[in-house]
């Protein structure tokens, strides 16, 4: 793709989130997306990260880094030297190698660090960059502990910088498309969301010759991970609180290591019910050994159904017949014509399968575009508007769900978080 | 002044219904017309369990049936009537896997409520059930004293009651099922129901919709037509357009010359080539 086609592209993506951002309610419910496709970021003197953790999904992160305007990765580090190999070819020549953050943070030469390591070290790692006088770009979930959670949202105060976690789904514009006729009322008053995250495989990776099992497969123990949870579950919920447009109020669950019973410790097939107030609830499944209802969230409302990892838009009942409308206003005004019926129009006479409308796929990367949002905020030096309430309260739920599990018991939604 | 319309929409028989009833305050004789088609959809659907369904099954195993459900007698009474009606083309029995079986073979006993088959063969209301069901319901509304209504099963299927609002009939044109902006034909109608039914156009394809099946030889019709139906009683006008459809050209021509201002039948794969009775073809 050249240049010209890659900014078309772009272009392309940032009016469909601006489209989408527009209009009524959009603004208090999506601050972050509209400030970040509007942003209109300049290419000259880019925020410069350093970026700790270049496993899988740091490498990936830095390839959609590199194609923003306003970010350059100049710092990598990582314990692993192989992941640090690997990630060589991503990034040019005069990018620093570090074998330990502490070192990348004491070279200086950086604006921020991005964080894409185990799940156990986000907290220390953030708050190691925020005493050194760093913004903060961190994976998703936000720490281990909704404890730690807490810390980093406190400690990116009291430093004034900016801490923002990776929830893409709140830049992406089939969401935001979708959260935008949600809130219009089109499919009505919203009472339940299914979501599941459903796969077929182990979770687990090779583990080489000079590594150990808890580094390479960290997702899979409990110091450093709550599985699924953390991993996974929380890009749901953080949907469904947004949906919802709170966090939940209570949350029941049970969890089992069900089908790879491998010696690993996090379950590997989680059920949870969360209940939000006035009786609505997001009923969440994730597995490890069936693929069939992958992944998805089915917002569920009086008047329709939205799916968007779809696309997708159902209505209850079908749209109404324009040739009657047009009828019904004729009369209304005194005026008499002949009804087309029928014809073009005709609609399949079948049980209601019907497909659903596309709600409209957005090619473009939306990694990207929250990078460039934090860019900006980490220029301005304020943090993108409303996004990390999302991510705090999307965090502390899948822990808050892990709780449930373990307990047997119904948690209760913590009155001591900290405020945002 | 403006005369207000009261409308109803909701999903039943497999499709969207809308009913738009015009002046006074009718919105108690809407919420009985609605229930009265979903209480056809209820009796006569093969989508779900249903009394047609329980008579289904006694009939493919070659038992006699009670049939405990009034909608469904009084169905099939209709169904006697316009299988007669339209030279036994309207056939709800008629089923390929059932080799020749058809209504013809069915023994309805008004008397005892009880059906039965001389082969094991299903009914299937098919398009029936929305022109009856529309019956119901604008029985259901003149009852209460509405004056004018304009009754809507999927657009295939539309029911008037009264005149038009404004006085004098309910103008409807129908479009060519393929042709942006041609028409096939134009009418006006009062206290009458209209049916379409088609071998082209939207929806036709779709996978789960049945085929139109020729009852006098089992055969699945393909080629290109669109039948017009108008009859004072929908569930006539919807055998009719069946009927019409599947019709070969003799008994076509029998059935449009004895209504030629209210049926109509287009062979579309020719464009404006008329199938049989070129005077009241419309060019399309």
């Amino acid at each position: 793709m050249t240049d010209k086609d890659f900014d078309l592209t772009r272009r392309s993506f940032l009016d469909r989130v601006l489209a989408a951002t527009a209009g009524a309610g959009m603004a208090a419910a999506a601050p972050w997306a509209a400030s970040a496709a509007g942003a209109d970021p300049v290419k000259t003197n880019p925020v410069r990260l350093g970026v700790i953790g270049t496993g899988d999904r740091g490498r990936t992160l830095i390839q959609n880094i590199a194609k923003t305007r306003n970010c350059t990765v100049v710092s990598i580090c990582d314990t692993y030297a192989p992941n640090v190999a690997k990630a060589r070819q991503w990034v040019g020549p005069p990018t620093r190698i570090f074998a330990d953050h502490r070192a990348m943070l004491d070279a200086g030469g950086i604006d921020a660090v991005v964080i894409a390591t185990p799940l156990n070290l986000h907290a220390r790692h953030s708050f190691d960059a925020f005493d050194a006088g760093l913004h903060v770009w961190c994976e998703k979930a936000m720490a281990r502990t909704i404890a730690d959670c807490g810390a980093m949202v406190t400690r990116s105060k009291t430093a004034n910088k900016v801490l923002q976690i990776g929830h893409q789904r709140m830049f992406h514009p089939t969401y935001l498309n979708a959260l935008k006729r949600a809130r219009a009322g089109e499919i009505g008053s919203l009472t339940q969301i299914r979501a599941s995250w459903h796969r077929n495989n182990a979770w687990r990776r090779t583990v080489p010759a000079d590594a150990t099992d808890r580094q390479i497969n960290w997702r899979l123990y409990r110091d450093s991970s709550a599985g699924l949870m953390t991993e996974l579950a929380t890009h749901q919920l953080q949907v469904g609180n947004w949906f919802f447009d709170a966090p939940p109020t209570r949350v029941i669950g049970s969890g089992s290591i069900c089908f790879w019973k491998d010696g690993r410790e996090v379950y590997d097939h989680v059920a949870l019910i969360y209940e939000y107030a006035g009786g609505r609830k997001l009923i969440y499944t994730s597995l490890l050994n069936n693929a069939r209802y992958g992944c998805e969230e089915q917002i569920q409302g009086s008047k329709g159904t939205i799916e968007p990892e779809l696309g997708r838009i159902y209505q209850e009942v079908p749209a109404k017949v324009l040739a009657l409308q047009r009828m019904q206003k004729d009369v209304a005004r005194g005026h008499k014509r002949t009804v087309p019926i029928g014809g073009a129009t005709w609609f399949p006479e079948l049980p209601v399968t019907t497909p659903g409308e596309s709600l409209g796929w957005g090619e473009y990367d939306e990694t990207m575009l929250q990078f460039e949002g934090f860019a900006e905020a980490v220029r301005a030096g304020k943090p993108p508007p409303g996004l990390l309430r999302q991510a705090y309260q999307a965090s502390v739920a899948s822990l808050l769900g892990e709780q449930a599990m373990d307990r047997g018991e119904a948690m209760t939604w913590p009155t001591n978080l900290v405020a945002i | 002044m403006a005369i207000a319309a009261q409308v109803e929409r909701f999903v039943a028989m497999g499709t969207r219904v809308e009913l738009h009833v015009f002046g006074g305050a009718f919105a108690d004789a809407l919420g009985a017309a609605r229930r009265a088609i979903e209480r056809v959809d209820d009796a006569l659907t093969i989508h779900r369990p249903s009394p047609t369904t329980a008579v289904n099954d006694d009939l493919l195993a070659g038992r006699s049936a009670a049939i405990d459900d009034p909608v469904l007698i009084e169905a099939l009474i209709a169904i006697q009537d316009v299988h007669t009606l339209t030279e036994g083309l309207f056939d709800p029995a008629a089923d390929r896997r059932f080799g020749r079986a058809g209504w013809g073979d069915v023994v309805v006993d008004r008397g005892a409520a009880r059906i039965s088959a001389l082969k094991p063969l299903a009914l299937d209301f098919g398009g029936f059930g929305k022109g009856f069901a529309l019956d119901r319901a604008g029985a259901v509304l003149r009852e209460a004293g509405v004056a004018s209504a304009c009754l809507s099963a999927g657009e295939s299927s539309i029911a008037v009651v009264g005149e038009h609002p404004l006085g004098g009939g309910w103008p409807f044109a129908i479009p060519h099922p393929t042709l942006g902006g041609a028409v096939l034909v134009e009418f006006a109608l009062i206290d009458e129901a209209l049916s379409i039914s088609t071998t082209v156009g939207a929806g036709t394809h779709a996978p789960e919709r049945a085929a139109m099946i020729r009852p006098s030889d089992g055969a699945i019709v393909t080629a290109a037509r669109c039948a017009v139906a108008v009859d004072r009683s929908g569930g006539r006008a919807e055998a009719l357009s069946t009927a019409l459809l599947v019709a070969e050209d003799d008994r076509a021509c029998r059935l449009l010359a004895r209504a030629p201002t209210r049926r109509f039948l287009y062979d579309l794969s020719q464009e404006a080539a008329p199938t049989v009775d070129v005077a009241r073809m419309h060019a399309a």
